[in-house]
């Protein structure tokens, strides 16, 4: 008899977010409405196929975007907390914090790769997706990179490992009401969007400070 | 007070990079073979990622094949190879002329929106990837066809303030990109992941790429 456990593993969640199906109109109309220059990131390369929102969607006052606040953080907290060897009442005491924006990535456009500075965890969250065309299983899709404990010796009995110990990329088809919560580190990216839609969606930092924690890092 | 630091490199990651010299002829001769075995009986029958329609991958074997265009090309990148691993070793010149180094070499043939996800190569030392034809550059999309090397310091950027998050080269954080140019030669680390980002021109990019190994 053997015994397998994952060590170094690498929290991944999903999941939905309770009133999305009525929220998600709404805050559609909102976003598709913003995706212009007054609310672009100009700190980011301006990019036609892709366009990235300022850092400050979850200061907006519009009902859609707070009830998306109040989801997301209740959802990723969950998640962090689930992944956490803290008490409930212990997590119940840290502060969190998070900046988000909105993504809306059109067609033959993407998000490339890229890690998150100064947060702890990440959350994706998807506002409307187009299906997903059969013969592009990749479509659209995010891919978190395993780079962290890739090898270069392979052999046959090590290139084929089950989950989770492959080593190959982890990849999440954004559905639209859903969210994936993950640790900021980790590489990630949105591939290319192959079909005729847009894909929207909303990512927001977040990271957690105890209770009257008084050196919090800029973000 | 300190009146003078030296600054060093540590775990510093080698990068070669070589042009070779009048290479119109060889190149349009090399597309002009490529376009046309761009097919079935010469596609990678057993690619190691999603194939996609718009990219288009050979078989490995690509420095086997007997044309002059395609042995002089392996001459000019294997030769760049091998002096990227003597100026980075330190191997004497005696010592490496007794190894025998092995390669795996294919093209790839990438039109509108095609990429390639991140990959390194495992079971290989050196890599290296020679533009045949950079393709179309687009205005506004500076990104496109980009040969992108990630960052191999893990979790380093997680924490940045003033003080790194500016750091000059070879310090700085992220992702290090090359747009190619004919005839240009990049030779890296296998280790050292890497992709190609969306090709958005109206032409084709056409890029050799080899992995090698020594005994």
């Amino acid at each position: 008899m053997v015994e397998i456990t994952p060590l170094f593993a690498t929290p991944f969640a999903v999941a939905p977010v309770a009133g999305a199906a009525e929220l998600n109109p709404a805050l559609a109309a909102l976003l598709r409405a913003r995706a212009d220059e007054q609310h672009r990131d100009h700190a980011l390369p301006d990019d036609p196929r892709c366009f990235r929102g300022r850092e400050d969607l979850f200061e907006w006052p519009d009902p859609a975007v707070l009830a998306l606040k109040q989801a997301l953080l209740g959802g990723a907290c969950a998640a962090v907390m689930a992944a956490n060897a803290l008490s409930a009442s212990e997590f119940d005491a840290l502060g969190v914090q998070a900046r988000a924006r909105f993504v809306i990535v059109r067609p033959d456009g993407c998000l490339a790769a890229t890690t998150v500075p100064m947060a702890s965890w990440y959350v994706v969250y998807c506002v409307a997706a187009p299906p997903r065309p059969a013969a592009r299983a990749e479509s659209g899709v995010l891919r978190l990179y395993a780079v962290r404990q890739a090898s270069m010796f392979m052999d046959a009995a090590n290139w084929n490992l089950r989950p989770p110990f492959a080593t190959g990329h982890h990849v999440w088809q954004p559905l639209a009401g859903q969210m994936a919560v993950f640790p900021g580190a980790i590489a990630h990216e949105v591939a290319l969007n192959r079909t005729a839609e847009d894909l929207l969606l909303v990512a927001a930092r977040l990271r957690f400070a105890n209770a009257g924690q008084t050196t919090v890092p800029p973000w | 007070m300190v009146s003078g630091i030296r600054i060093t490199p540590g775990f510093a990651v080698p990068f070669g990079e070589a042009r070779l010299e009048r290479c119109e002829r060889l190149n349009r001769e090399l597309e002009a073979l490529f376009l046309a075995r761009e097919t079935a009986e010469y596609r990678n029958p057993t690619p190691s990622h999603l194939p996609q329609a718009e990219m288009f991958e050979s078989r490995f074997n690509l420095f086997r094949w007997p044309e002059r265009c395609v042995q002089e090309l392996r001459g000019f990148v294997l030769d760049s190879v091998a002096r990227t691993v003597l100026e980075a070793s330190t191997l004497a010149p005696a010592d490496s002329a007794r190894l025998q180094m092995h390669n795996h070499t294919w093209f790839h043939i990438t039109r509108h929106a095609g990429s390639f996800v991140a990959h390194n190569h495992p079971l290989a030392s050196w890599s290296a990837v020679y533009c045949v034809r950079a393709g179309e550059r687009i205005a506004g999309q500076p990104h496109s066809g980009a040969l992108r090397f990630l960052d191999t310091r893990a979790g380093a950027d997680g924490y940045l303030d003033e003080a790194n998050r500016a750091l000059r080269a070879p310090f700085a954080f992220g992702v290090r990109e090359i747009r190619l140019e004919e005839g240009q030669v990049i030779v890296f680390p296998s280790f050292v992941f890497h992709e190609v980002s969306p090709f958005y021109g109206r032409d084709v990019r056409i890029t050799v790429a080899t992995n090698c190994w020594f005994t």
